[in-house]
Order: structure tokens, then C-alpha cells, then sequence
């Protein structure tokens, strides 16, 4: 896995690759934590997630509550088909997608 | 074996779809009668249940829907209205013709029946969903609910299982998913709504990533029960909250789950509406009854965690539902105690037995008349007449009461009704007369077309009807009695009657009749019994069926039986079936013809006299005596069955009586009463006319029974 | 992508019996005889499933369940453990190494199929 996260015009850029598992949730957590706490709009790249469960499922529950708290915008901009298929046995797609660019 | 499963599968389903039809056409006449919408239901979830069992899936699938159907209905939750009564009828038949094909081993449904199952399904379908949605099908309007609260335990309206889930902290480092849990269960039904809740989620700073910290409220539409689906969750059942309502469960049951969840009420309620698993106003209602519980129940919060399947808690509807079968065991276990199941094969092999049982005891007692030992002839005769009452009891095995069969019309009768704009009531008396299986068995299809004939042809339209100062609605009698020996089956109807004028008419074209000839009546209706004679003026959707009368007489005949029809201009038509009470032994009375053994049925013997010499005398110019002043047309055997030796030095005449008119059979001697067990005839002799079948004797010859109606209508027509 | 299952188990028939079966339903199957066998297959591997017997020579289950949950990138793998009907005490000690998944032995290989489904991510 591997999350790393750009500042691009303005906005925070994360992109995570590989597994989006209970593996790494620390790591993840961190790294969302991170951006959430810079400034600025928040974008969220999983085009590159080959594996999601659970606990990354809820990291991006997490990310979406915590943006709205602080009144900041989160967006996921991509998605791959590991994810897609998580959300919509959660029936969370209109949560994460409508979101999406 | 398996073939055994299945031939009991088919036999019962008969048997089901029958009573499916019973109870779908007193509906009509009653649509609120609970216990018929039970029975119902009980039938088609039986035949579904079943046929799951036998890998009849065709069967099964077809059954799903309806038996979701019906089980709305049975909570009320759709009404019985004339539209779904239509709609099960078609139902009722498609399944009939699912089970032949299974039953023929048909792997593929032929293309229109594949059609008919898939138009069938979507009708059935959109009514589900119509009451799902609450868009309520239109007929609702024709028979209103009441209006105002539903009273308490109410149950509500959905199909589906409600499921809610609240995921323990440590499941994720236990190596469980819940992807993995509602993925498998999304295998076992449909999931129709599923909402993931995150509020017990903590703060950023505060939240564990490895922790799981959702739940879910689900609802799904499956067959299993719920211990298949709390098995699902088998293996987080000690780390997980889980609460399973069954379909239709009390309305007091959600407000107990909404009021267990930490969730907010008012969320948790909107998602139960949402996923359909209430309705708006079952949910407003359900709230109400929560606020007012809560002032004097505060344990809410406390419960979550504490109400799982696995710790025993039983929900009230499942004790319900428990008790309802052990109830419905006890019946079937009462009924199984009244009826045992008998190969019919068995069965016949008993009779048969007992038959020549009865024969050589018969025997037996000749000889111990010739031999006049005292204490032998009052044996035997102690044992022939033991042994005649367990023929006659063997015989009353065989008897079934030919009401299953009568109810049968029911169906038939009100579809012509419907299918050509005439009211029509099938009045049934006699019912539970009895005759023999195999009988009632052949019996069905004569029948069958006579009550068509009746209905289509027999009965007006109302307006006719009326116009003949008759009541608008006909009525097609059946009723059956029995009569010295027989049963009498009379088919009538209050109709029209027969035409004599058309009757002539269509005879003179078919040239059955020729001009000028004058026809008693009863001469004239037996013409319809004739091969290629129909009246029928327009070409119906009965008649194109291609089965006359004629067929209907000679099935009667094969039974031994006579047909006979009776009518009045305009007042109607009778139609009566004479039938021998059994196939299997009749009493008969033994004559000799040329050292050849007959047997004459007993019923139809009305005396016997010595042929005269005047008579023998003239038998070469005529052939009819003079009975006591009565002319009576008679039959030389020995001509008839071209018996080659010399007549004997004197001759007897058995002079028999058929279908009101009498004959004479003239035969060398005469041996008097015996009781025969019918055997049929091999190929080679189904064709002679005059014997119907043979039978063995004591002695072990054979001796052959006279087929009369046939001799008869020999004489008739010479 | 193909899912893999380990299965655990001193005896051949047992592991052959799991592995046909799981090997039909399309899932990789790598055996182990025992607990030691198996940490060693367990390097470097992506292993999705653990079936894993109880009572076995050199490493039992519960030892090996220990085992895994101390290695960082194993620790969270979903094991089904086999027991016997006698195995109470067993069942109780593993519940306290984590263990919640359990199949009776003699099982039936829908039983095998139909819990791993329930425990594999899909």
C-alpha cells in the first residue's frame, strides 16, 4: 500500500494504491488525517485501490464526517472496481459517487 | 425409489390442486372466508414445499410468487377479488400442466408454456409489488379496509425479513468481515434494502481503524427460515448485535427493535420505511405506541446487545407460527390415522383373490349338497357366507363416493358460464354415493362431456331465458343414486331441451334415419349417441373438441353401463347413466349352449321358459315368440355365437330386459345363479360381439358372459 | 482475482478432502501438515482463508493461532478452526487466541464450502 498526498492549486490530493485493508488502517488514517488537517479542498484518488474492506470503508466514512464537521470540502475522484464493489453492497454509492468528478 | 417419491408427488398434487380449485371458487361467492384463504394457501405452499423436495423445479418456481401471494392475502394485506381469483384458476392450471410435463420427464418447457410461465409470474409479480409499494391494486377500492388505527398487534405488510446488525469492536481483528457476512447472504435471498449506519463511530481522534464500528438494517426477501439466517451470522453471533424479524411480523416487534437500537428513533423509522419493511403509516403508528410505552419502560438502551437470536430470545410470532404446525401435524397425523394409501394394483390383486375365492367355495358347496354329509353342507355354507361378506367388504375398499368427482364440474360449469355471458349454478346431490375406483376413474371424461353439452348447449342465455318466463340463471343438475344393483348418474339441465325437429333433420342428412319414419322419442334422442351426430350450431369452444356422444355411450358401455336422455321442449334435458356398482364380480346365471359355457348378468335376467315347439317350429320364418301374448323378439345363441352342432332335442329362452325393452336368448341349458369375477378378454376377442369378458369356473373351464346391451341392439336393428 | 485457502491438518485425507473441495469452488488451496509447517508456507504469501485442525503433532492450532496473530501482515486472516465434538476445553482456549469460526469434524464438503464463503472476502 501506499498513500501519499500532493498539494495541487490549492486543494489536497491523496492517492492510495494497493490495499486499502485492515493491514494498513493506521498508515491510512494517518495520511487522511494529515490532509483533513491541512487547508484547503480535499480529493481523494482510489483509482489505484486494488483491495478495500471494512476499516477502509469506514477511514472514508470517517474523512466525509470529519470534512463536513470542519466544513471543508472532500471529494473521492476516482474510484477503482474493488472499491465500487464495496460501496454498493453498502448501498454507499450515491454517498461516495455523487461526490465524484 | 425415486420414482416412488415422485408418483406420490403427483398423486398428492392432484389431489392439492383440486382442493386449490375448491377453495378459489367458494371464494368467489365469499372472498372474505379466512379459512378458505388458509386453505388456499396451505395448498400451493405444500405443493411448492413438495416439489422443492422432489426437484421439481419448475414447479417450484412457479409457486413462489403465488405463495407469497397468498400469504398476503391470508394477512389481509391484498384482498381476494374476482381478478385474483381469475388469475389463480390460470395459476392453478399452468401448475397442472408444469406437473405433467415434470412427471413426463420434460426437461425443457415447450415455448408457449414457457411464455405462459413467464406471463403468469409477471402478473403475479406486479401484484406484489403493487402491494409492496402501497400503491394498492385497484380493486382494493371494492372491498375497503375499515378505516382508523390499526389495533394492537397489528402485523406489517412486507414479504421480507428484517434484519439489523450492530458489528462488535474486535470483528475486523477476528479475521471477519461483514462484506464477507452480507455478501453470503445476499447469496441466500434478495436483499431489497440494506442502510450501513456509522453512528457509533467515535471521533477522529478517537477511532480505532481496526475497530469495526457499523451496522446495518436489512431487509430480505428469502425462503429460509430464521434459523438459516442467523446461521449466516453463525460465526460472529458472540460479537455481534443481531435482531431478525420475520416477514409480517407484529408492528409492536419493530417498535421494540427502533427502541433497542442506539441508534435515533426517528432515523431507524425512516429507514424501516424506506426499505419498505413498514409503511408510513405503520411507522407513525409504531412510534406512537413506543412514546407511550416509554414513560413506564426505560430499559431501551439496556436491551441492545442483550436481544440476540442465539441467547433464545423467541419472538412471539415464532411461537405462534411453532404452534400452528404442531396443529397442523396433529390434523395430518389424524387424517393419516383414517386413510391408509393402497396401491390400486394391490388392491386389485385382493379383489381378484377374494373373487375366486367366492367361486370355489361356491363349488365347494355344490358338492357337499351332492354328497348330503350333514355337518359338511353346514360348514360350507357357514364359509360361503363368511367368505361372501369379505368379497363384500373387499368390494367396499374399492368404493369411493363420486362427490370429488361431481366437484370437480364446478370448474367447468363456471367457466362456460363466464366464457359465454350465461349464469349458470351446478347443483349436486347425491354425492357421497359410492361406487367402484375404477369406475369413477372412466366415469370422469363421459361425464365431463355431458356437463359441457349441458351448459354449452343445454342452458339460454339469460335474456332467452327470461323471455321463456324462465329465471335468468339455468341450472345443471348432477345427482346420483343407486337402483337395484346400479348406480344411476343423471346429468340435467333446465334448458332448452332437445330439438326433435333438428334431430330429424340432422339424422335425415346423415342419413341415419329415412324419410317418413316416424321415432318415438326415446328412439329419437338415442340418435344423438350416434357416431358423426352433432347439433351443436355454431362452433363453440366446446365443441371444437372433437368428442361426440357417440364416444360418451360407448365409454359408458366399455362399463358395462347404458345411457339413456330424456327431454322436454324447452324445460330441458335429462341424461342418465346406468352403471354397474363394480367392474370387478357380478351375479350371473349360467347357461350351456352347445357344450359351451355363458354367463348372463343376473340383474338383467327376467325369467326363463322352454322354448315350444310351436315356436321352434316357426323360429326359421321369425324371430319372435309369443310370451303370453306378448311378442318378444329373440336371439338364438347357437346361431349368434355359430355353434356348429345340432340343436338340442330341447330349448331354453333366459329372457333378458335392457334399457326397458325385453329379449329373448335362446340356449340349450340352463345351470341357474353363479357369481363370476370378470376377467378381461385377451386381444383376440375384444372385437366379438356380444361377450363383454370370461370368467373360470370351479371346475377350471372357461365360460364367457354375455355382453346383452349389445345383443340387443342386434335385435333392434334387424 | 483467485482467493487462497491453507489448510492445516496432520491428516492427508482431511486436507485432500478440503482441498478438493475448495480447489472445485475456485479457490487456490496450499496445505500444511502442522503448525510449524504451515508459518513456514505462510511467508511471504497472500493468504486469504486459514482452515486449520486442532489437534496436530509439532504445532497444534492454538499454538499456531498464537503464532499468527503475531505476524504483522497475517494477524487479521479469518481462520476456521476443525474440531471435534469432544473438544470443549479446546474450543474455550481458542476462543481466547481469537478463534470464532469452527467446523465439527466429520463435516460434509458443503459445510467446509459454505462457511468459507461466509468468512472470504469476496
Amino acid at each position: 500500500m501506499n498513500i501519499d498526498a500532493t498539494i495541487e492549486k490549492g486543494a489536497c490530493m491523496v492517492r492510495i494504491e494497493g490495499e486499502m485493508t485492515i493491514y494498513n488502517a493506521f498508515d491510512i488514517k494517518r495520511g487522511l488525517g494529515q490532509c483533513l488537517g491541512s487547508a484547503g479542498e480535499i480529493r481523494i484518488d482510489l483509482s489505484q485501490v486494488i483491495e478495500m474492506d471494512t476499516s477502509g470503508v469506514q477511514l472514508l466514512l470517517l474523512a466525509k464526517r470529519e470534512a463536513r464537521r470542519l466544513k471543508r470540502g472532500l471529494k473521492i475522484v476516482s474510484h477503482s472496481q474493488a472499491t465500487r464493489s464495496v460501496y454498493e453492497l453498502y448501498n454507499l454509492a450515491h454517498h461516495f459517487e455523487d461526490l465524484g468528478a | 425409489m425415486e420414482t416412488e417419491i415422485l408418483q406420490t408427488f403427483l398423486s398428492e398434487s392432484v389431489e392439492l390442486l383440486q382442493e386449490m380449485e375448491d377453495s378459489l371458487l367458494s371464494l368467489e361467492n365469499s372472498p372474505n372466508d379466512q379459512d378458505r384463504i388458509n386453505s388456499l394457501f396451505r395448498s400451493v405452499h405444500t405443493i411448492k414445499g413438495s416439489s422443492g423436495i422432489v426437484g421439481i423445479e419448475s414447479v417450484e418456481k412457479f409457486t413462489h410468487g403465488i405463495e407469497n401471494l397468498l400469504s398476503q392475502a391470508r394477512d389481509g394485506a391484498i384482498p381476494i377479488t374476482g381478478g385474483i381469483i381469475e388469475l389463480m384458476l390460470e395459476c392453478r392450471d399452468h401448475i397442472s400442466s408444469l406437473l405433467e410435463f415434470a412427471s413426463a420427464g420434460e426437461a425443457e418447457l415447450p415455448a408457449g408454456v414457457a411464455q405462459r410461465d413467464r406471463a403468469l409470474t409477471a402478473k403475479v409479480n406486479s401484484l406484489l409489488n403493487g402491494a409492496a409499494a402501497g400503491n394498492e391494486p385497484k380493486e382494493k377500492a371494492q372491498t375497503p379496509k375499515a378505516a382508523g388505527p390499526r389495533p394492537e398487534g397489528d402485523k406489517a405488510e412486507t414479504d421480507a425479513w428484517h434484519i439489523s446488525l450492530r458489528f462488535g469492536r474486535d470483528v475486523l481483528r477476528n479475521g471477519m468481515d461483514p462484506i464477507s457476512f452480507l455478501n453470503y447472504l445476499g447469496k441466500l435471498g434478495e436483499i431489497t434494502s440494506l442502510s450501513t449506519l456509522c453512528d457509533a463511530m467515535p471521533a477522529q481522534a478517537e477511532m480505532d481503524p481496526e475497530s469495526c464500528y457499523l451496522g446495518f438494517e436489512i431487509d430480505l426477501r428469502s425462503d429460509l427460515d430464521k434459523k438459516a439466517i442467523s446461521d449466516v451470522f453463525e460465526f460472529v453471533k458472540d460479537d455481534c448485535a443481531i435482531h431478525i424479524l420475520p416477514p409480517h411480523s407484529r408492528i409492536d416487534d419493530y417498535v421494540e427493535l427502533i427502541r433497542g437500537l442506539p441508534e435515533s428513533d426517528t432515523m431507524l423509522g425512516e429507514i424501516l420505511v424506506r426499505g419498505k419493511a413498514l409503511t408510513q403509516s405503520e411507522l407513525e403508528q409504531a412510534l406512537k405506541l413506543q412514546k407511550a410505552g416509554a414513560d413506564e419502560d426505560h430499559r431501551g438502551k439496556a436491551l441492545i446487545g442483550e436481544i440476540m437470536v442465539n441467547a433464545g430470545m423467541v419472538y412471539p410470532e415464532m411461537v405462534d407460527a411453532a404452534l400452528e404446525k404442531q396443529k397442523k401435524n396433529l390434523v395430518a397425523k389424524a387424517r393419516e390415522a383414517l386413510t391408509i394409501r393402497i396401491d390400486a394394483a394391490k388392491l386389485d390383486v385382493l379383489v381378484n383373490l377374494v373373487g375366486e375365492l367366492v367361486i370355489s367355495s361356491a363349488n365347494m358347496e355344490q358338492h357337499s349338497q351332492r354328497i348330503k354329509d350333514g355337518a359338511l353342507m353346514e360348514s360350507s355354507s357357514g364359509m360361503l357366507r363368511l367368505v361372501e361378506e369379505i368379497r363384500d367388504s373387499a368390494m367396499k375398499i374399492r368404493m369411493v363416493p363420486i362427490g370429488d368427482t361431481f366437484s370437480r364440474f364446478n370448474r367447468v360449469v363456471r367457466d362456460i358460464s363466464r366464457d359465454f355471458g350465461k349464469e349458470i349454478e351446478l347443483a349436486v346431490s347425491g354425492g357421497d354415493t359410492e361406487l367402484d375406483k375404477t369406475v369413477v376413474e372412466k366415469i370422469n371424461d363421459p361425464l365431463m362431456h355431458l356437463v359441457r353439452n349441458a351448459a354449452d348447449h343445454g342452458i339460454e342465455k339469460p335474456e332467452a331465458r327470461v323471455e321463456a318466463g324462465k329465471p335468468p340463471k339455468g341450472i345443471v343438475r348432477l345427482n346420483a343414486y343407486h337402483d337395484a344393483g346400479s348406480i344411476v348418474i343423471e346429468v340435467s339441465d333446465d334448458g332448452r331441451g332437445l330439438n326433435r325437429g333438428r334431430i330429424t333433420e340432422k339424422a335425415l342428412n346423415a342419413g341415419l334415419i329415412s324419410q317418413g319414419q316416424t321415432l318415438s322419442d326415446r328412439e329419437l334422442f338415442g340418435l344423438i349417441f350416434e357416431p358423426g351426430f352433432s347439433t351443436a350450431e355454431e362452433v363453440t369452444k366446446l365443441s371444437g373438441r372433437g368428442v361426440g356422444m357417440d364416444v360418451v355411450k360407448r365409454n359408458i358401455e366399455g362399463l358395462r353401463g347404458t345411457v339413456e336422455v330424456e327431454s322436454e321442449d324447452g324445460r330441458g334435458a335429462t341424461v342418465r347413466i346406468r352403471l354397474p356398482l363394480t367392474l370387478a364380480i357380478i351375479d350371473g346365471f349360467m347357461v350351456d349352449v352347445d357344450n359351451s359355457f355363458y354367463v348372463i348378468p343376473l340383474d338383467m335376467v327376467v325369467e326363463c321358459v322352454e322354448l315350444s315347439e310351436a315356436d321352434r317350429e316357426a323360429a326359421n320364418r321369425r324371430s319372435y315368440m309369443n310370451l303370453r301374448g306378448e311378442v318378444l323378439p329373440y336371439i338364438r345363441l347357437r346361431e349368434y355365437f355359430s355353434a356348429e352342432g345340432a340343436a338340442a332335442s330341447h330349448e331354453n329362452v333366459v329372457i333378458v330386459q335392457y334399457a326397458g325393452q325385453k329379449t329373448g336368448l335362446v340356449v340349450d341349458e340352463l345351470y341357474g345363479e353363479v357369481q363370476t369375477v370378470i376377467k378381461s378378454l385377451g386381444k383376440v376377442y375384444r372385437d366379438v360381439k356380444g361377450i363383454s369378458g370370461a370368467t373360470i369356473m370351479g371346475n377350471g373351464r372357461v365360460a364367457l358372459i354375455i355382453d346383452v346391451p349389445r345383443l340387443v341392439q342386434t335385435v333392434d336393428a334387424a | 482475482m483467485s482467493k487462497t485457502v491453507m489448510v492445516i491438518d496432520d491428516s492427508a485425507s482431511i486436507r485432500q478432502v478440503v482441498k478438493f473441495t475448495l480447489s472445485t469452488a475456485g479457490y487456490g488451496v496450499i496445505e500444511a501438515c502442522d503448525g510449524k509447517d504451515a508459518l513456514n508456507k505462510l511467508i511471504g504469501q497472500r493468504i486469504n482463508l486459514i482452515v486449520c485442525d486442532v489437534n496436530m503433532p509439532n504445532m497444534d492450532g492454538i499454538s499456531f493461532l498464537k503464532n499468527l496473530k503475531s505476524l504483522p501482515s497475517h494477524k487479521f486472516t479469518p481462520v476456521i478452526m476443525l474440531t471435534t465434538e469432544s473438544q470443549e476445553a479446546k474450543k474455550q482456549e481458542g476462543r481466547l487466541a481469537g478463534a470464532r469460526a469452527w467446523v465439527v469434524k466429520p463435516f460434509k464438503p458443503e459445510q467446509m464450502l459454505e462457511a468459507v464463503s461466509k468468512l472470504i472476502l469476496p
